[in-house]
């Protein structure tokens, strides 16, 4: 049996804990009288906050009862925000108001909100990170680094986002045939460690206030090791440890949907293992994968097939990361996630239940402590469920989107711009759907006062368990067909998203999904925002394909060796990612690539 | 009968966005179009060569990554260089490509760019419209381009009912060759195609020079279009020195279309190093290269997920096959296969061999052994005929 099955199993056997705990609770006296005791002391230590117009409120809130059994089936199979199995929250308070800080007054001061606090202390009051991460890339490193700099100097932490052009996604370089048109197209041109150190100039690296977010996967490994090479270039090698940021390196999800996927399956994996291996021992504050289905659900998936795909995902790295000899408590708390957020039912519950899958297989499968438990979340609404037509009702779609993130007690969150079927978010449209977490976050009063203010209605319950089931189901299809990377190789979950992403279009046509100015209350005339495109002028990429081969030619000769000598490592198994931190050094991303595709070969697609 | 209008798809270098195509290939086809797909992150090269060997009458490119307008205006040009403007160019990309883009697209000779919205049929009834009849086209410029076009005379004769039509084929059992062919058949999923994929790679590295033709069938029913696929997963066969041509059945059972043997004559004749055809996936009884005499070795490639040992004794290619080959051999039943696949074998008596390969595993030595195989027995044969010869 792979480690999914007996995830499978570690769930079942938990759920059957928690009913035994439920009928022992009724029937061992002193049990019971242990767990109300617990109980009116959880309640009693409760503080208590005042909404704006003076009515108190507990700022947490719990079900109404008072008969051991129920208390048992809550406590257990549950948990408080921040107790095992999380179903309510990875962690206490999340979008509670700090007292303090509104007595200080600097809470709400920033001017958009684009998501939730990652971390809370605990101890109720809390040092914020600044939530807002916004995504962005454009043209040449310089320009991206301006804009970061914009989008930062009003913060007192800088946390940047930086998505990079098709090049660098697929590992090539800038000057490769047919790719001039594409060069800083919809994210940054990265070819050199010459343009990394342009990426973040100016930033702190090392600082505790700083940390990059790099969205790529199938060259992350190169990428990453030309972030520490900047880092390294600029201050030294004592930065290395002190890093922080994320880098998505999500291989699975690649060749399951997003199709930017360089080298074979197993290569890939190595070379994230071999990653993950350097980072977890040199680098104790990187998240060196975040794990997603959002591009499982944009690919259009079910919520079912999102969350069962994601976590299945999640476990078989965790299984390749440990039988590297990585041990589990020191990677298992830098792995991360990423969800979509649509509109069906599902969504109502799907992170909550990802969150107590993934506690209870990591416990009792993996053998995880406490945390290497937690599901860390970031969510992002759902880019599919946007459309053209009557373009502004995408703000309503976000907005209920946004309320159903929040109520799964996401760790974070990105909110589209209804502007997006057409462009690039303008910034227009990108303040708006900044304002919607703030409005909800911060004006309105539904997520600010009292922890699991929506949490545990009949229904919300009863999707919970139709979902759990479900993505059970899903898991033991999967197991049955060898583990996720047999499913994988096997086209399973391409298959299965390929055919979902079918239905739904079936259903919009045919009118059984409805879709509103589209399928139902068309009123005939679409208005269309007027569209500034931010195109990348050829003279800039001229620049970068001029400057990339000034840096072949300087390199040449060291290049070569370089390249000889990571060959060489990965010929013998070794562990290549030291030995690409020198190779970036010299080596232009395409070089790398094309070498080592030499050696492993090249992805074949899947059609 | 008009024979099926013949088209290329295919979504640019550094672009993964796949959906829309897949979408849109499959109503090409339910309305009785032939479609070469390409797969997405192709760069204009490999376009530009692909619809020059396959002939086809356009190419509609699926963009969602933006630079489009170089892109597509880098297809006409190479279009253009290569004397074969008479391929017509057109795409779409939902809202990523604007009408102001449009029209500079068009402006450098993109027909036209389908806009969100557009409704599947229309983009049916346009390709029917405008690429329905032959062009006119200029001299052939390029003997691969020339090739492709007497390829595409054949498939149409046969299309329209007439039989042996090709005045430029010679005698196609003539001894005269120039190619050593080799046929590969083998049922639907044992791998044939990233098999010949792998072998391709092994064969440009150790000929530095040597040109490889591919003939590829995928299923079609007569009137009806087909997907023909096999260059999406071939990476390695796009390259300038192979000439490789997909071909739908067009209703013919058995592995094969009824012009297959006049295009491989043809082939064969032409300048190629090897000559590589492979059939659609088959079942038991067929033997799709026993009429056709052109075939020098034949090469079977089994799953080793064949059914009970029963099943094997019904396997016709068994007995014909020169090389037998178990892929997918890391799968736990291979080691069973292998075992009863050679016994079977030794019924015969006739020296067939049996090889267990891996072809999606990188440099795979099961794989290498089979290109020694190919190699060597060829240029054997080859030798054997000079000597006859004099």
């Amino acid at each position: 049996m792979s480690k999914l099955g007996q995830v499978v199993e570690a769930v079942e056997k938990y759920n059957g804990f928690v009913l035994n705990q439920v009928k022992r609770a009724r029937s061992d006296e002193k049990f019971g009288r242990e767990l109300s005791d617990r109980w009116t002391e959880i309640k009693s230590k409760t503080p208590v906050t005042h909404t704006p117009t003076g009515l108190p409120l507990p700022r947490l809130a719990l079900p109404e009862i008072d008969e051991p059994g129920e208390i048992a089936r809550y406590l257990f199979g549950e948990g408080l925000p921040g107790e095992f199995p999380f179903l309510n929250g990875a962690y206490r308070e999340m979008y509670l108001e700090p007292v303090r800080e509104i007595e200080t007054g600097s809470y709400g001061k920033k001017t958009s909100s684009d998501g939730a606090k990652e971390k809370a202390s605990g101890n109720g009051v809390q040092r914020l990170e600044e939530p807002t991460r916004l995504f962005s890339g454009l043209m040449l490193a310089e320009d991206t680094n301006e804009r970061f700099h914009y989008l930062t100097q009003h913060q007192r932490t800088h946390r940047l986002s930086t998505a990079f052009d098709g090049p660098t996604l697929y590992g090539i370089d800038s000057d490769a045939d047919g790719v001039f048109g594409k060069i800083g197209e919809g994210g940054v041109a990265i070819d050199t460690v010459e343009d990394m150190v342009r990426l973040y100039d100016g930033f702190d690296l090392g600082s505790p206030n700083f940390s990059a977010s790099m969205t790529i996967s199938g060259p992350a490994p190169i990428i990453m090791a030309m972030y520490i090479a900047a880092a390294k270039r600029r201050f030294g090698p004592k930065v290395v440890p002190k890093l922080r940021g994320t880098i998505q390196a999500d291989i699975f999800k690649e060749v399951q949907a997003q199709n930017e996927t360089i080298f074979p399956i197993e290569a890939s994996l190595r070379f994230l293992t071999d990653m993950v291996e350097f980072t977890t021992h040199e680098m104790p504050r990187w998240y060196p994968i975040s794990i997603s289905g959002y591009h499982i659900g944009e690919a259009g998936s079910t919520p079912v097939q999102q969350a069962a795909y994601t976590l299945s995902n999640g476990f078989a790295y965790a299984e390749m990361f440990a039988a590297r000899g990585i041990p589990i408590d020191q990677f298992g708390p830098r792995l991360s996630f990423f969800l979509d957020c649509g509109l069906d039912v599902e969504y109502i519950a799907l992170a909550r239940v990802s969150r107590r899958i993934w506690a209870i297989g990591m416990r009792d499968a993996f053998g995880a402590g406490p945390r290497g438990q937690l599901f860390k979340l970031h969510t992002q609404t759902s880019g599919r469920s946007l459309i053209a037509a009557e373009f502004k009702n995408n703000l309503t779609r976000t907005a209920a989107e946004l309320m159903l993130a929040y109520m799964n007690a996401t760790n974070s969150c990105h909110s589209n711009s209804a502007d997006e079927p057409f462009t690039t978010p303008s910034e227009e449209w990108i303040r708006l759907a900044a304002h919607g977490q703030a409005i909800l976050l911060e004006e309105s009063g539904i997520f600010k006062h009292t922890m699991n203010m929506l949490s545990g209605s009949p229904g919300m319950k009863a999707v919970e368990r139709a979902v759990e089931r479900a993505v059970l189901d899903e898991f033991r299809e999967i197991e049955r067909l060898g583990g996720v990377l047999a499913a994988v190789e096997d086209r399973y979950q391409r298959s299965q998203i390929q055919n979902a992403a079918h239905r739904y279009e079936e259903q919009i046509y045919e009118g059984t999904r409805p879709i509103i100015g589209l399928n139902r209350y068309r009123n005939g005339s679409d208005d269309i925002p007027e569209v500034k495109l931010a195109r990348t002028p050829r003279k800039k990429q001229q620049l970068q394909v001029d400057r990339l081969a000034k840096f072949k030619k300087k390199n040449a000769e060291k290049a070569k060796r370089a390249l000889d000598k990571l060959v060489d490592v990965v010929e013998r198994g070794e562990n290549c990612f030291p030995t690409l931190i020198e190779a970036v050094e010299v080596c232009s991303l395409g070089q790398i690539t094309g070498r080592l595709q030499e050696v492993v070969g090249r992805f074949r697609p899947m059609v | 009968m008009a024979a099926p209008i013949r088209i290329l798809t295919a979504v640019p270098i550094c672009d993964g966005h796949d959906s829309a195509i897949n979408t849109i290939n499959l109503e090409f086809i339910r309305h009785g179009i032939e479609v070469i797909y390409l797969g997405y992150h192709r760069s204009v090269g490999d376009i530009v060569r692909a619809a020059i060997q396959e002939d086809v009458r356009a190419i509609g490119i699926s963009s969602y990554n933006g630079g489009h307008v170089e892109f597509f205006a880098e297809v006409l040009s190479q279009l253009r260089k290569r004397g074969a403007n008479y391929i017509k160019v057109f795409g779409g990309g939902g809202g990523t490509i604007t009408h102001d883009d449009a029209v500079a697209m068009k402006r450098k000779g993109v027909d036209t760019i389908f806009f969100a919205g557009t409704s599947l049929m229309e983009m049916t009834d346009y390709v029917r419209k405008h690429y329905g009849k032959p062009r006119k086209r200029t001299a052939a410029k390029l003997s691969d381009m020339e090739l492709a076009r007497k390829l595409t005379e054949i498939e149409e004769a046969y299309a329209k009912g007439k039989r042996r039509p090709a005045k430029q084929i010679r005698n196609p059992q003539s001894a005269i060759r120039n190619s050593n062919v080799i046929g590969f058949t083998g049922p639907g999923g044992a791998g044939k195609t990233t098999l010949i994929d792998e072998l391709v790679l092994r064969f440009l590295s150790h000929d530095p020079k040597g040109r490889i033709a591919i003939l590829s069938h995928d299923p079609s029913v007569i009137g009806e279009g087909a997907l023909l696929g096999d260059r999406a997963t071939m990476i390695n066969s796009q390259d300038d020195r192979v000439f490789m041509r997909s071909m739908a059945t067009r209703g013919q059972a058995g592995g094969l279309s009824p012009a297959t043997h006049d295009c491989l004559a043809l082939l064969a004749q032409s300048n190629f190093d090897y000559v590589i055809i492979e059939t659609v996936g088959t079942g038991q009884e067929a033997m799709p290269f026993q009429q056709n005499g052109i075939v020098d070795e034949t090469v079977l490639v089994m799953n080793p997920d064949y059914g009970s040992r029963l099943q094997l004794q019904k396997i016709v290619m068994l007995d014909l096959a020169d090389i037998v080959v178990v892929n997918k051999s890391d799968l736990q039943r291979a080691r069973t296969a292998h075992t009863e696949i050679e016994q079977r074998l030794g019924q015969n008596r006739r020296g067939q061999r049996l090889i267990d390969t891996v072809a999606k595993r990188h440099r795979d030595p099961g794989v290498d052994q089979l290109f020694a195989l190919i190699a060597g027995n060829l240029s054997r044969r080859v030798g054997m005929t000079a000597d006859l010869s004099c």
